[in-house]
């Protein structure tokens, strides 16, 4: 169950970003800046989360009145073997120990919803977590380190959002941000087939809000981070080709052979955890998306 | 012949009342002398349609006292007080084994009947107690009390099961007697049988309702009616004509919940395969925030600046109770929302400051974006939607229960969401 430890909100004195680097850090980073809450950025170029002894260099760094917002993760494009996992379950050990160490006021992870199986077409907080991928094993065993190094001791927020997408997203997986660059660049967007499959997508900015929020609320529990409207491929491709001009032809490809899977979220756990929460439309968000994106490139 | 009751509460006293307008002698046990002071004083605890009229058809007849040793004189003493269960579902049956260690020793042949609901294996365990004590026999009878519906089903029982000791064991001639005078069929079994066969009536409840709301959701989906299938379902021989086939909000009723998770218990201690049970369970909660979701589909998602209108507050029509009340657990879930409230009972308790009460259905709907229907009662009906549509300011209409007449709701201009229904049909 998802509740806050501050129910009337209550700025932390200090939020300890690990992972300052990615496109979510940098729109968490606007949100923290419009309620004037201060952070303190840590980057791999300062402590290499992966290393021997990270978790002594971070517990160094750590008051007991900060909340730690744990971002940082190695994503599929980084590479999807061994390496990687353990790369990001080392990450997972030093922030582990750096609690131990230097226990602080509040703790937000921020998964993935990897964890569940591709397979799942209907998912809720109860759904279990046990994508057996690499990448999705890696989110369910850090969530797992963190609520056994925490127990009740600390409040532990664990934040799965779905399919990310906004300005600035250099990963190129299939979705908003790839049909973007594709519709800027080749006045194309391929989709597979059809595109019939259904998706939830989540903008940037109401993620980085609904996070601070989390922060704010000193919230534990498991929460998924997702809209519960999905919306087929095809169809988020022709929204997209529409915004970026008329010359825009959506273009179906040939998509592997397999079932169609789809994806639908109960955002009924979010719209009780922050009742005044509203999400940008979709149309609203592919146009601010779009409008980043253009100023980016132009 | 004289027939006890031990328990006052809802299932003993209708159950009393029922005997007595039969023509028995009937004795109401209870050890809370005040409850008994106030029941004589004409002040009931319990609401049931009926119940005044079933209560003075047998007036003469029944006797009520805070005594154990005026149920010396029966000849059948039923155990029937209504048994709690905590948030997990699990029944505290404290009160049915003080109401067994209150019968008293007797020379001639008492039959000891428990007729509150116990888990399977209780009437057994506790059988071999009360006879060293007491000479009488331990015997089960199922209840089959629906609140609302308490005093039909009591003066016109559609089946009475019965447990024994064996399944070959006879019935001692009082108890058989009595029950022969209502004219229903008797079944025996033995006592785990019975106990077993009332939850398993419910497990088929459940199992009807969990079906309807999945497939109300798919009608949702897809443009069907749940309203056009369901006539079709009742005239199929293998479903019925009384088969629970109306969308709600979940499974909802505690005794619902607490039969699932007696047999997930059981089925956990012996070995059996319930995973079926976690199914239902889990998509009685999703149906549970219906009006929720939509509230945010349709509405929430549009606007910053909205204004609810909320019709009833009690968790069911024709009762002042708030306990497990929807429309109080929708309020939860948009708090910071302004939001008109009105009940014809009820009252909105403390913590909703957002929720303010007002004295009349149409004034909650002055300048609202959206009207919520949480109750149904029958008040609501008679609203025309005209009114309705003339004091909201936007035109959406939440209403599960199918409240509002669909047609006129259309004509009025209004966009109306049902369980089971295409959306805005």
């Amino acid at each position: 169950m998802f509740r806050h430890h501050e129910p009337e909100g209550k700025d932390p004195a200090r939020v300890v970003l690990l992972g300052a680097r990615g496109f979510l850090a940098r729109a968490i980073d606007a949100a923290l800046d419009a309620r004037t809450i201060a952070r303190t950025p840590i980057g791999s170029a300062e402590i290499d989360l992966a290393a021997a002894a990270a978790g002594e260099a971070l517990a160094a760094k750590l008051r007991p009145t900060d909340a730690i917002l744990f971002l940082s993760a190695l994503t599929p494009d980084r590479g999807r073997g061994i390496d990687t996992m353990m790369a990001n379950l080392r990450m997972a050990e030093s922030v582990c120990r750096a609690l131990s160490a230097a226990p602080v006021a509040h703790v937000v992870y921020v998964s993935s919803d990897a964890v569940y199986r591709d397979e799942d077409a209907f998912v809720d907080e109860s759904t279990r977590a046990d994508n057996p991928s690499l990448y999705g094993s890696m989110h369910a065993l850090r969530e797992r380190m963190l609520q056994h190094q925490l127990g009740q001791a600390i409040p532990l927020a664990v934040l799965r959002p779905t399919l990310v997408f906004g300005a600035g997203d250099t990963h190129n997986s299939y979705g908003p941000n790839r049909f973007m660059r594709a519709a800027a660049t080749d006045r194309a967007i391929p989709i597979f087939g059809a595109g019939d499959e259904q998706r939830d997508h989540v903008f940037v900015d109401d993620l980085a809000r609904l996070i601070v929020d989390t922060i704010v609320y000193r919230s534990s529990g498991v929460l998924n981070l997702v809209t519960g409207t999905s919306v087929a491929f095809g169809e988020l491709a022709r929204e997209v080709a529409s915004i970026a001009g008329p010359d825009v032809q959506v273009v179906s490809k040939p998509r592997a052979a397999g079932p169609v899977l789809h994806r639908h979220y109960d955002p009924t756990a979010l719209h009780r955890a922050f009742p005044a929460f509203r999400f940008t439309p979709r149309s609203e968000a592919l146009r601010r998306a779009w409008a980043g994106y253009a100023a980016a490139t132009s | 012949m004289v027939i006890g009751y031990a328990g006052l509460s809802h299932l003993g006293l209708v159950s009393a009342a029922a005997a007595a307008a039969q023509g028995f002698e009937t004795i109401g046990f209870d050890p809370d002398a005040s409850l008994v002071d106030r029941i004589r004083a004409g002040d009931i605890p319990i609401v049931e349609p009926g119940f005044a009229e079933l209560l003075a058809h047998g007036d003469g007849r029944l006797t009520l006292t805070a005594s154990a040793s005026e149920l010396a004189r029966c000849d059948v003493v039923f155990i029937a007080i209504d048994v709690p269960t905590d948030d997990a579902g699990r029944s505290d049956t404290t009160a049915v084994e003080d109401l067994l260690s209150r019968i008293p020793p007797v020379d001639h042949e008492l039959s000891v009947v428990i007729l509150s609901q116990v888990e399977p294996g209780f009437t057994r365990a506790h059988r071999q107690t009360l006879e060293m004590a007491t000479h009488a026999r331990l015997f089960y009878q199922v209840e089959t009390l629906i609140f609302g519906r308490a005093v039909e089903r009591a003066i016109h029982p559609e089946r009475f099961m019965v447990g024994l000791a064996q399944s070959g064991d006879s019935m001692p001639e009082p108890w058989r007697r009595f029950l022969e005078s209502f004219d229903c069929p008797i079944l025996r079994m033995r006592y785990e049988s019975a106990e077993l066969a009332k939850i398993a009536i419910n497990f088929f409840l459940v199992s009807s309702i969990s079906t309807t709301n999945l497939l109300a959701d798919v009608c949702e989906r897809i443009g069907a009616d749940w309203g056009e299938i369901a006539p079709a379902l009742r005239l199929d021989a293998r479903i019925g004509p009384k088969a629970y086939l109306e969308p709600g909000l979940g499974v909802g009723g505690g005794n619902l919940g607490r039969d699932l998770a007696t047999v997930q218990r059981l089925a956990g201690q012996r070995g059996s395969d319930a995973r079926l049970i976690d199914a239902w369970q889990a998509n009685s909660t999703y149906r549970r925030d219906w009006a929720l979701r939509v509230l945010h589909r349709e509405v929430l998602s549009e606007s910053a600046d909205v204004r609810l209108a909320l019709w009833g507050v009690a968790y069911k029509q024709d009762t002042g109770s708030t306990k497990n009340s929807p429309a109080l657990a929708l309020a939860r879930g948009v708090a910071g929302t302004p939001v008109r409230a009105y009940d014809p009972a009820a009252r909105v308790p403390e913590g909703f400051p957002h929720v303010e009460q007002v004295d009349s259905a149409l004034v909650a709907c002055e300048n609202a974006d959206a009207l919520l229907i949480m109750t149904p009662w029958s008040e609501f009906r008679r609203t025309p939607a005209a009114a309705v549509a003339a004091a909201l300011r936007g035109c959406v209409v939440i209403d599960p229960y199918r409240v509002l007449d669909r047609d006129d709701a259309q004509r009025a201009g209004l966009r109306v969401h049902r369980l089971g229904a295409p959306e805005a049909a």
